[in-house]
C-alpha cells in the first residue's frame, strides 16, 4: 500500500511540474512576445518527463534492491548453530523469516526467527522513509532542472521526441529480455537434467518411461528402469501436427481463395467473421470435442470398416487441431491474397485466363511468401498446442506412424510431469525442461528456415 | 413538337464520320451503367482494320470505360451493366454464347500501370501462349517469346537475362514487356489504356514508336490524356465528353479544324 501511495505522489509531483512548465512557456511567450521553438504544451511534457522518469527509475532501484539487500544482511541474524546444522537451507530460512514478517506464523517459530523478523520490519520501515525521501527529492530536483531549461530557444519538441523514442526502445528491449530470460531458465534446468541423464539417451532413445523414478529414488534396488528417450514424444507431436496440417492447409487455403476471389462482398462479410469465431473457441473446448465426439465417432466408424481405432487416437486429436488452426491459415492467407494488386488480376484476365488460371498461376504465386508465413504460424501453433492432445491423444508414448493408435506429444508430457507437487531434484521433473528446450530449438529452427524460404521468394517477386 | 424531338436526337449525334469502310470492331448504341450511374451514353463507332485510333477527353469522360467494353473487362466489375451491341468481325461479343476467355485472347490489352507478373521475363511472355496452348513444344514457345520481345523492341535489352524477374526491369521496359506479353497470343486488336502515363518522356517516346510500328499489323485503340500523344501515334481520334462521343475524325482535322465547339474547347485547353 505504501508503494502505491508513493507512486501516486511521484505522479502528482510530475503533473504539477507539467502545469508549471506549461505556464512558464506561455508566460515567456506572452511577456516577451516572442515565438517559442515548440508548442507550449511540449515544454510542460518535457518538464513532466524530466521529473517523472528519474524518480521512477529511483523507485524501481529501491524497491527491487532493498529485498536483495535485506536478504543478504539478515544472514548475520541467523544463529551459528542453525547455519552449522546439517539440513540448513538459506532459502527456507529466508522464507520462514519473511512469513513471520507478513504475520503468517505456523506453529511456534524459534525465538531467533521472530527476532530476525523484527529486525527486518525495522529495515522495511527505514527503507520506506529513505525511498520516499529520495524519490520525491529526485522528482523535485530533476523536475526543477528541467524547468530551468525552459526558454524560447529550447527545442522541447525534439527533446520530447527523443525521450519518447527511448521509452519505446526500452519497451522492446524488455520484450526481448523476457524471451531471453525464459530461454535461459529452461536452459539451466535442462543442464541439470543432462547431468543426470546422458543427452544421447534423451535425444535418440526410443522408449519414454519415466514412471519408475520414484521407486528408484526410494531405494527399491532396481536401477535403470526409467527411460527418457524423447523420440516417441517428438514422433507423436509431428504425427499429430502433420494430420492437423493435412486438414487445415487445404481447407484454410481454399476457403481463403474462395473468400477473396470468388465470394461476393456480401458472402465475404458473412463468412469471414464466422470463420474467425473458430479462432475464438478456447482450446479446452476443442479438447473435449475431440475426446467426447470425434474420438468415439472415429472408433465406431473404424469398427464398421474393420479397423481397430484406439479410443484416444492421434487421428482424433489431429483432426480437431486441424480445425482449430483453419482460421489462422484462412484469415492470414485471405489478407495476403487480397493484398495482391488488382492490376495483376486484370493482366491475367486481359490475356484471356479463366478465374481459376488467374488465381493458380498469378495470384497464388505472388501471395506465396505470405501464405507460407501463415502456414508456419499454423505449424508452430500445432506443435505447441497442449490442451487438445492432453484430452484426446492419450499419454501412451507409443512410437508409431499409425494415426489410429494412441500417441503422446511433448507438450502433454510436460503437463503430466509438472502437474501437482514436484521435487526439483528428480530427473523426471527436470526432463520437462529438457523437452521444452528441445521443442523451442526445433520450432526456432523451423521458423528460421521458413523465414529464409519466404525471403528467397520475396526477393524473386518484388 | 416533332421538331423539338428531332433537335434532341441531333444533340446526341456524334460529329464526324463514326463509320469505317474496313471495320474490325463495331460499337452500336453502347450504354454503360455503374449501378444507376450512366457512364457511357449511346456511343456508336467503328474501329478499322490495322488502324490506330485514340480516344481522348477530360478525366472521367468514360474513355477508359468504353475501351474496357471491347474485351469485356467490365464484366469483372459487379455493378457494371452494358447495353447495345459490339461486334468483332460481325460477331456480337456480348452474345450469351460467346466465350469471353478466347475473346480476350483475340483482343489484347495493355494497362495504365506496367503490371508484369512476378515471374521471369520469359514466363511473363510465355504465360499467354501456355494457357491457350499456342505452342507445340519448347522450341516453338522459345520462338514465340523471342519474336514477341523483338516486336516489342525489348529483345536486345533482355535477351541475356530472360530468366530474371520481369519486375526488376525499368518502368518503360516493364511496359514494353507487357506489350510483348499481349502480342505473344497473336491478338487481332490491342487495347491500350493510357500506356505511357506512368513513364518518363524517353520511355514514352519508345512506346509511341512501337505503337506506330505495331499499327501496321494490328488494330490499336489507345486511350490517352495527352493530346500530343494522340496526334503523334494515331490516324483517327475520337473525343469523349461526359460519357458521350462528341466528335470523331482524322487526327489532323480534329486538332486543326475541330467541328464541335466542345472539341475545340478541349483542344484549346478550356476543358481539362
Amino acid at each position: 500500500m505504501f508503494n502505491f501511495y508513493l507512486l501516486i505522489g511521484i505522479i502528482f509531483i510530475s503533473l504539477l511540474f507539467f502545469i508549471i512548465g506549461h505556464n512558464e512557456a506561455k508566460n515567456i511567450k506572452k511577456i516577451n512576445n516572442i515565438k517559442l521553438h515548440s508548442l507550449s504544451h511540449y515544454y510542460g511534457i518535457f518538464v513532466l518527463l524530466a521529473s517523472l522518469l528519474p524518480s521512477l527509475g529511483m523507485y524501481f532501484i529501491f524497491t527491487i534492491g532493498d529485498d536483495l539487500l535485506f536478504a543478504s544482511l539478515i544472514q548475520n541474524y541467523v544463529p551459528i548453530e542453525v547455519v552449522n546444522s546439517e539440513d540448513y537451507n538459506f532459502t527456507i530460512v529466508l522464507a520462514q523469516i519473511k512469513n513471520s514478517v507478513e504475520g503468517l506464523i505456523f506453529g511456534t517459530p524459534d525465538q531467533w526467527v521472530t527476532d530476525a523478523a523484527e529486525v527486518w520490519k525495522s529495515w522495511v520501515y527505514q527503507s520506506q522513509i529513505l525511498t520516499s525521501i529520495s524519490c520525491i527529492f529526485t522528482a523535485i530536483i530533476s523536475g526543477f532542472l528541467g524547468y530551468r531549461k525552459i526558454n524560447h530557444k529550447f527545442r522541447s519538441r525534439n527533446a520530447v521526441e527523443k525521450i519518447v523514442m527511448s521509452i519505446l526502445a526500452v519497451s522492446s528491449i524488455i520484450a526481448i529480455l523476457t524471451t531471453v530470460a525464459i530461454i535461459f531458465s529452461v536452459v539451466f534446468e535442462s543442464i541439470r537434467f543432462f547431468a543426470l541423464i546422458p543427452y544421447d539417451d534423451f535425444l535418440f532413445g526410443t522408449v519414454w518411461n519415466p514412471q519408475f523414478e520414484g521407486a528408484e529414488r526410494a531405494g527399491s534396488g532396481q536401477e535403470g528402469l526409467s527411460q527418457y528417450g524423447a523420440i516417441p514424444l517428438f514422433a507423436g507431436t509431428f504425427l499429430i501436427s502433420i494430420i492437423a496440417l493435412c486438414v487445415s492447409v487445404p481447407i484454410g487455403l481454399f476457403s481463403a481463395i474462395y473468400l477473396s476471389e470468388y465470394a461476393t462482398s456480401k458472402e465475404r462479410a458473412f463468412f469471414k467473421p464466422l470463420l474467425e469465431i473458430l479462432a475464438g473457441i478456447p482450446t479446452v473446448v476443442y479438447g473435449f470435442f475431440a475426446a467426447l465426439t470425434v474420438a468415439p465417432f472415429l472408433r465406431s466408424s473404424g469398427s464398421v470398416l474393420g479397423l481397430d481405432v484406439a479410443s484416444e487416437s492421434a487421428l482424433a486429436a489431429g483432426l480437431v487441431m486441424g480445425i482449430m488452426i483453419i482460421p489462422f491459415i484462412s484469415s492470414l492467407s485471405d489478407d495476403v491474397i487480397n493484398a495482391v494488386p488488382q492490376s495483376l488480376r486484370d493482366a491475367g484476365y486481359g490475356l484471356g485466363s479463366t478465374k481459376n488460371e488467374t488465381v493458380m498461376k498469378i495470384v497464388l504465386p505472388a501471395a506465396l511468401p505470405g501464405v507460407v508465413a501463415s502456414i508456419i504460424l499454423a505449424v508452430s501453433r500445432a506443435v505447441g498446442e497442449t490442451m487438445i492432445v492432453v484430452m484426446a491423444a492419450g499419454l501412451a508414448a507409443n512410437l508409431t506412424a499409425n494415426p489410429l493408435e494412441a500417441v503422446t506429444t511433448v507438450t502433454s508430457q510436460i503437463v503430466t510431469i509438472l502437474v501437482g507437487d514436484q521435487e526439483f531434484e528428480s530427473a523426471k521433473t527436470l526432463s520437462a525442461f529438457a523437452l521444452a528446450l528441445t521443442l523451442i530449438i526445433i520450432t526456432l529452427g523451423m521458423n528460421f528456415y521458413a523465414l529464409h524460404i519466404v525471403k528467397k521468394y520475396r526477393e524473386q517477386y518484388e | 413538337m416533332e421538331n423539338i424531338k428531332e433537335d434532341f436526337k441531333n444533340l446526341d449525334l456524334t460529329v464526324g464520320d463514326v463509320f469505317s469502310k474496313d471495320a474490325r470492331l463495331k460499337a452500336r448504341n453502347v450504354n454503360v451503367f455503374y449501378g444507376s450511374n450512366k457512364a457511357i451514353d449511346n456511343v456508336t463507332i467503328d474501329i478499322g482494320n490495322k488502324e490506330v485510333i485514340s480516344l481522348i477527353g477530360p478525366s472521367g469522360c468514360g474513355k477508359s470505360t468504353f475501351l474496357r467494353c471491347f474485351n469485356r473487362m467490365n464484366d469483372t466489375i459487379d455493378s457494371c451493366r452494358i447495353e447495345g451491341k459490339i461486334t468483332l468481325d460481325n460477331e456480337n461479343i456480348y452474345n450469351e454464347k460467346i466465350d469471353v476467355v478466347p475473346l480476350r485472347a483475340r483482343i489484347g490489352m495493355v494497362f495504365q500501370k506496367p503490371n508484369p507478373f512476378p515471374k521471369s521475363i520469359y514466363d511473363n511472355v510465355a504465360y499467354g501462349p501456355r494457357i491457350h496452348g499456342l505452342s507445340e513444344n519448347k522450341e516453338h514457345l522459345d520462338n514465340i517469346v523471342e519474336e514477341s520481345l523483338k516486336r516489342a523492341g525489348l529483345w536486345e535489352e533482355v535477351n541475356d537475362r530472360l530468366l530474371s524477374p520481369g519486375t526488376g526491369l525499368s518502368g518503360g521496359q516493364q511496359q514494353r514487356l507487357c506489350i510483348a506479353r499481349a502480342i505473344a497470343v497473336s491478338p487481332e486488336v490491342i487495347l491500350m489504356d493510357e500506356p505511357c502515363s506512368a513513364l518518363d518522356p524517353i520511355a514514352t517516346a519508345k512506346i509511341e514508336e512501337l505503337i506506330h510500328e505495331l499499327g501496321n499489323e494490328y488494330s490499336i485503340v489507345i486511350v490517352t490524356h495527352s493530346m500530343q500523344q494522340a496526334a503523334r501515334v494515331s490516324k483517327r481520334t475520337a473525343y469523349f465528353h461526359l460519357g458521350k462521343l462528341i466528335e470523331v475524325g482524322k487526327t489532323k482535322e480534329i486538332f486543326t479544324r475541330p467541328r464541335h465547339n466542345q472539341t475545340e474547347a478541349y483542344i484549346s485547353g478550356k476543358i481539362g
